[in-house]
């Protein structure tokens, strides 16, 4: 038994559905760019990244990643930052305990006795004070001397990690911080999981839900047709965003409040009508045709033809749908995270599209870029893969 | 075949109405009159050839005789039992008895199955063969329609139409059947391939003691591979004769009309074509009287006001006309 159904698979892999979508060179690139995010979301799922990385602060607010340069306002508060946590540290009522354990991020303070620290806390402020006397930071000609100076002044009341640390605390701030010192990057990559999660999830549900209640519908036809139609007639004019506000909303307050449980809720809800109107058409076509019939002649029962006989050749439309869905749940966490009815006590790409709202309008476009970018590629990918596999797997297509 | 051999299967007044729906509420409409009272009878052994134009309700017939459709009316008798009016679970035990060959071999089959999957399914669900002797079973069924074993493993869209079709045979053989219909099985095959498929058919019927029924709308075929043919017209039988003087016998206007369409394979033989005007009435009304007086070169007055009965000329010979005594 086991050996036939390798078989089934191996031949599954070397059918001509498979063969076309290998043969497309943009598909290929698709599902690699999906692969990388897949294994994205499982490593963060399996705990990757601490929960310090994605939820704390690790560094001064708004730090401006890649290629951009800090303004002078900008580096100025951000040495006031780093000089005022550890002045703090050091003048606690247990010094050397708070020195020793002292970190923001993976950057912990640098060795010395507390009086020491204290001192070079104080050489800093001097040089602090310095540049802040200055009027325009960033157009006088006096300035940047101070301003090395003074960074390198409290970069010695730091010591930065070195080696893979070092490249992780460079990863860390690599896209930056937001507004309460939170890695960037760090809270993309936690979104993917929450994005993929979430996609998955709805999409295979609402495709299940879909493939059932359509193929039940257009198999059988009569009352439990007239039942699935209504329904989904019903579902499908109400606009599909305030379906999904109102089940977000309904559930606030319950006990699977700040659960993702809602989202689901609300995505499958409104999800399943259009794999359910493809495979009610699809069915009502393949049901006529002479194989369906040649089954019942052999006197197969109507459930075990519609299962066997029907609905797996309503498969390529299963994976379309999947796809297909698959990005649109993606899309609609953003817009309802963005409007706060989507994921709770966690980062996700709408959650960081929200935050970002204030920022963009300082100037400060990472987090809303770094959110948009992510979710822009897998977005990409997952449509031109649909589009080829609508092309590898539909029989009609040469 | 001898006409003395018991009757496998008797139709009498079989009636198939197909109701159509429509308006707000979804009532019946309007009938299509598919089948208007067909009576006929099978011997065992025997192939009877069911010919007629499109939509004269032939296919439609088939598929009442192995009850893929409940007739409305009727009865159908298969040995001792009637099959009209039984319910799917009774019906079990006869479908292993009977089977259908279809038209189309690129929709007869389940494109994501196997050969073997389609057959084993088959002789499965009937406890035909052991799940020990499966794979011989199967491999010598497959070798029986002409097929190579290896094609026991290959999907439907590897094989030419042709091949396709000898599986769609395979399967009806896989259950061990006595009866089976084949609705138009060469008529969507090339002409090459048409005389294989049917040789394959003569001699496996041989083998395997079939009785068929042979639905085509091509009487040459019929003449070369039937032993009796129903000639039908509108959901009626107006003609049934032997086939082995068919166009002496021929009788009724519109068997004559059929026969005189076929070429025939002489170039002395120049025959005056006699083609049918107009069109067959709609099936959703039927005509008051004779369905095909609206046609028929020799119509009557009487024609167009009484229909004719089906009226044994002689034995074996049945025509509904008025126009023939």
């Amino acid at each position: 038994m086991s050996e036939q159904q390798v078989s089934g698979i191996q031949k599954f892999m070397q059918g001509r559905g498979i063969r076309k979508l290998r043969r497309d060179r943009m598909a290929v690139v698709a599902l690699w760019v999906i692969g990388g995010y897949l294994l994205i979301a499982l490593s963060v799922a399996f705990g990757i990244l601490s929960k310090e990385d994605v939820f704390d602060r690790v560094g001064p607010d708004n730090v401006v990643g890649f290629w951009g340069s800090q303004d002078g306002e900008r580096r100025l508060d951000q040495a006031q930052f780093r000089i005022e946590r550890i002045e703090r540290a050091a003048k606690g009522s247990n010094p050397e305990a708070a020195l020793a354990n002292f970190r923001i991020g993976g950057v912990s303070a640098a060795p010395g006795t507390p009086d020491e620290v204290l001192a070079r806390v104080a050489s800093a402020w001097e040089s602090f004070d310095a540049v802040a006397a200055h009027e325009e930071l960033d157009d006088s000609p006096a300035v940047p001397p101070l301003f090395s100076e003074l960074e390198q002044r409290v970069d010695r009341l730091f010591e930065s990690p070195t080696g893979f640390e070092g490249f992780i605390q460079t990863m860390r701030m690599s896209l930056g911080t937001d507004r309460q010192g939170r890695s960037i990057l760090f809270r993309a990559l936690y979104s993917t999981k929450v994005a993929v999660q979430i996609g998955m999830v709805a999409a295979l549900i609402s495709v299940l839900i879909g493939t059932l209640l359509g193929a039940a519908a257009g198999y059988f036809g009569g009352w439990v047709d007239h039942l699935v139609v209504w329904l989904y007639s019903t579902f499908s004019s109400i606009p599909w965003i305030v379906l999904l506000m109102v089940l977000a909303s309904m559930f606030r307050g319950g006990s699977m409040d700040g659960t993702l449980i809602p989202v689901y809720a609300a995505f499958c809800m409104s999800f399943w009508i259009s794999p359910c109107r493809v495979v009610r058409g699809e069915v009502m076509k393949l049901k006529e045709l002479e194989y369906v019939q040649a089954a019942s002649a052999i006197g197969f029962g109507r459930t075990r033809i519609l299962i066997k006989h029907v609905i797996p050749n309503t498969a390529h439309l299963m994976f379309i749908n999947f796809s297909l869905l698959f990005i649109g749940a993606i899309k609609a966490e953003v817009i309802l995270s963005f409007l706060g009815l989507g994921v709770k006590n966690e980062p996700s790409w709408g959650v960081m599209i929200n935050q970002a709202k204030a920022e963009v309008l300082n100037g400060f476009f990472w987090q809303i870029g770094a959110a948009t970018a992510f979710m822009v590629v897998l977005v990409l990918a997952f449509n031109v893969l649909s589009d080829a596999l609508q092309d590898a797997f539909d029989p009609k297509h040469v | 075949m001898s006409s003395t051999a018991p009757a496998l299967l008797e139709v009498q007044d079989l009636v198939m109405h197909f109701p159509v729906r429509g308006g707000v509420f979804n009532r019946v409409i309007s009938r299509v009159h598919a089948l208007n009272g067909v009576s006929l009878s099978v011997r065992k052994g025997e192939t009877l050839g069911v010919v007629g134009e499109s939509g004269c309700g032939k296919s439609t017939l088939g598929k009442c005789l192995i009850r893929l459709l409940s007739p409305t009316s009727g009865s159908i008798r298969y040995g001792d039992e009637e099959l009209v009016g039984l319910s799917h679970g009774d019906l079990m035990a006869h479908r292993k008895r009977m089977q259908m060959i279809f038209q189309d071999p690129y929709s007869s089959l389940n494109p994501r199955m196997t050969v073997r999957e389609a057959l084993r399914e088959v002789a499965a669900f009937h406890s035909v063969e052991t799940p020990n002797g499966m794979g011989a079973y199967i491999e010598n069924l497959i070798s029986k329609v002409g097929l190579r074993p290896e094609a026991a493993d290959k999907f439907p869209h590897e094989f030419s139409g042709g091949q396709r079709q000898r599986i769609g045979i395979a399967r009806a053989l896989a259950c061990n059947p006595e009866f089976i219909v084949a609705d138009e099985p060469v008529s969507a095959l090339d002409v090459s391939i048409q005389a294989q498929v049917l040789n394959l058919l003569m001699d496996l019927k041989d083998e395997f003691g079939l009785t068929l029924v042979f639905v085509s709308h091509d009487l040459k075929v019929i003449e070369h591979f039937c032993d009796r043919v129903l000639v039908m017209y509108l959901g009626s039988v107006v003609e049934e004769l032997d086939c082995e003087n068919l166009h002496a016998d021929a009788q009724h206007p519109y068997t004559k009309a059929l026969l005189g369409a076929n070429p025939i394979n002489d170039p002395d033989d120049r025959r005056p074509l006699t083609v049918l005007q107009g069109d067959v009435p709609s099936p959703f009304e039927l005509p008051t009287g004779c369905a095909f007086a609206g046609r028929c070169p020799v119509a009557e007055d009487r024609c167009h006001q009484d229909r004719p009965r089906l009226e044994r000329k002689t034995c074996g010979h049945q025509v509904s006309c008025w126009a023939v005594d």
